[in-house]
């Protein structure tokens, strides 16, 4: 009797395990960058870069849920970063012309982003096309609409609490990290728990068999597509509070790291499986490594090519892992 | 049937009839457009641009996608401008080292994606990051500007209005018209681009043929990339990094399906021709350039509408 409950709690364990294995070996790699960047250079570790570093992941972090709550139905949005800049012009907009109070501004900033995903969502369900190739036109779109309206000048006579919040430390993070954490524990919660956030992940799991059992798929993307909108509108704020003004050029270069965390926190590119918790240890690595390289004076321009190099690694890895639990179960069954 | 009912049978139809406006509408209100230089500038835009489409169109041809065009371009650009400038060698070694620095990219997306089975976005997403980190870290984003006269006057020269840069691209689309409507290999390439399964079961070697598909992608941005080198007078670590939007815009405005098997080399060109007349007339009508990105996507969206509506009538008829 013990022992079979023992055995069943073991098991439970090792099945545990198995499932985050994914992000254990992560959090591993992770460890291993620490010790190597902290020995070779000291000021890795120094508060100040720790602090920088909280103020880039709590960003690169956000950045890549917004890129995973779409993998999850098995689509894609390359229209990020168009979206981000949208958002942040707006609300530089709402700011410095309008003058109206900053949360107003904000929430002005979160709505359009929404509004924007969901016509990317709303386009791709009515006409059926790849939502690759919606995000693609859509991003150029958007991101055209913008230079028109705003002829690419920068906003820069904020509110300072704006820059103040960007700026201030609790020791040595930034608050915007607690404002991402915050986030990922909605989204855990929504995937985990909620109705909606099971039928986003059988959508992107077989949306035929979704569609037969009775989920609306097509309300299930168009969801999707505008959480994506908000998330990736909340990043651009985050970061408009770093920079402390409207950018035009926000945005540009976050195609590779919106996939970066969610692919190598074990999302699946196929749909209807993601990892809030893999998502965020994957964005600490890509930030770990950037800040690392810098720190070590290699160079922004050596920096592409790593970042390159770990994806593929990564993907690579995770497919020979799949291969080998594919043939450990098969030897199992038999 | 008759002979506009043949033509309106045929799926770039719309787009000539489209062409067909833009230029009428544009010598009729620009009395500057139909001047032998502008022309000449319209043809020497239109070169990349239709070497890049060709470039995508041939990886949408088998259900793949090509995310390092502009990636792979920007590296055989300052590896052939190195070549000439730094290590003096003569103009055909270097570009014909380039060429092979395309091909040898394209192979290695290819056996990527066919020996790992990762989905080829995310094989491209990481090697167009590889790539450009190559070409930074290597030139410092410094461009190189000495390049040989003979390779910059190709770049210049023209007769009447016709630019010596159109050969190459027009060369290359003859080929690739060729070996897609009767060539072994290009038959099997739509084939696998239309079925994979039954391709393979039909013994076509389905691997090899992805490969090859993503070498002549590799091929033919790296053409792409050396004919704007010539066309620039120098080789810019920037170029190819605004490929992407049109490498994707012309196949699928010229009516390619994105799950292979059905790509046009008249149509993808004629997509480009509009492309172009468009930026053309902005120019022309001094519009501010940021509608020209904005345009594109309008663009996209709408022939991805309207190939939609048409496929609809037709299911319904």
């Amino acid at each position: 009797m013990i022992a079979s409950v023992d055995m069943g709690s073991s098991f439970r364990l090792k099945a545990w395990l198995a499932e985050q294995s994914n992000a254990i070996g992560l959090a591993g790699i992770v460890l291993l960058f620490w010790i190597v960047f902290a020995s070779l250079a000291p000021g890795f570790i120094s508060p100040f870069n720790l602090f920088a570093m909280s103020r880039t992941l709590a960003i690169d972090t956000v950045i890549g849920f917004s890129t995973m709550v779409v993998l999850a139905t098995g689509g894609m949005n390359l229209a990020i970063g168009a979206i981000g800049v949208c958002s942040v012009m707006f609300a530089g907009y709402l700011m410095q012309v309008l003058s109206l109070p900053g949360p107003v501004a904000l929430a002005g900033g979160l709505a359009l982003g929404s509004l924007l995903g969901w016509i990317n969502g709303f386009a791709i369900v009515r006409t059926g096309v790849n939502s690759f190739i919606i995000t693609l036109a859509s991003a150029s779109l958007f991101n055209g609409g913008m230079l028109i309206l705003t002829k690419a000048v920068i906003f820069n006579g904020l509110p300072p609490t704006i820059a103040e919040f960007g700026r201030m430390r609790w020791d040595v993070v930034s608050p915007l990290l607690l404002v991402a954490l915050l986030i990922g524990s909605a989204l855990i919660v929504l995937f985990r728990l909620t109705a909606l956030g099971r039928e986003i992940l059988a959508a992107g799991a077989n949306a035929r068999a979704a569609e037969l059992s009775g989920v609306p798929v097509g309300r299930a993307i168009v969801i999707a597509h505008t959480l994506s909108g908000l998330l990736a509108a909340s990043a651009g704020l985050m970061l408009l509070s770093r920079l402390g003004a409207a950018m035009p050029s926000v945005g540009q270069d976050w195609l590779l790291p919106s996939f970066l965390a969610p692919v190598l926190g074990g999302a699946l590119l196929s749909g209807g499986s993601v990892s809030v918790v893999g998502a965020m240890i994957g964005a600490l690595l890509v930030t770990t490594i950037r800040s690392g390289l810098l720190i070590l004076q290699v160079g922004n321009f050596w920096l592409q090519l790593f970042l390159g190099v770990m994806l593929l690694l990564a993907v690579l890895l995770d497919r020979y892992r799949a291969v080998y639990a594919e043939r450990r179960s098969l030897g199992r069954r038999i | 049937m008759t002979v506009a009912r043949r033509f309106f049978t045929q799926e770039w139809s719309a787009l000539a009839v489209a062409i067909a406006i833009g230029l009428a509408t544009l010598s009729a209100l620009s009395p500057a457009f139909l001047t032998e230089y502008n022309l000449y500038v319209v043809l020497r835009s239109f070169c990349v641009v239709l070497v890049v489409a060709f470039a995508q169109m041939l990886t949408l041809a088998v259900g793949q996608l090509n995310l390092a065009v502009g990636a792979l371009g920007g590296l055989v650009a300052i590896a052939v401008g190195g070549m000439m400038e730094k290590l003096g060698l003569p103009t055909g070694v270097a570009v014909f080292v380039g060429l092979a620095i395309g091909v040898a990219g394209g192979v290695l997306n290819g056996l990527l994606t066919v020996r790992t089975g990762i989905n080829g976005f995310i094989v491209t997403l990481a090697t167009a990051s590889v790539f450009t980190g190559i070409n930074l870290g290597v030139t410092e984003s410094i461009p190189f500007y000495n390049l040989p006269p003979d390779f910059v006057a190709f770049g210049v020269k023209r007769f009447f209005a016709v630019p010596y840069l159109l050969i190459p691209p027009v060369i290359a689309a003859l080929l690739l018209a060729l070996f897609l409507a009767r060539t072994v290999p290009g038959r099997y390439l739509l084939a696998v681009g239309g079925n994979p399964h039954a391709a393979e079961l039909s013994g076509i070697p389905r691997d090899r043929i992805v490969v090859l598909a993503h070498a002549l992608s590799g091929l033919l941005s790296a053409v792409g990339a050396i004919l704007a080198e010539a066309q620039l007078g120098s080789a810019q670590p920037t170029i190819g990094a605004d490929w992407l939007v049109i490498s994707f815009a012309a196949p699928i405005i010229g009516g390619a399906a994105l799950t292979g098997g059905h790509v046009s080399v008249a149509a993808t060109a004629l997509a480009v021709v509009l492309v172009v007349l468009i930026q053309n007339g902005m120019v022309l009508a001094k519009v501010d350039p940021y509608w020209v990105q904005f345009l594109l996507g309008a663009l996209i969206l709408s022939a991805v509408g309207l190939n939609r509506f048409r496929a609809i009538r037709i299911e319904r008829a």
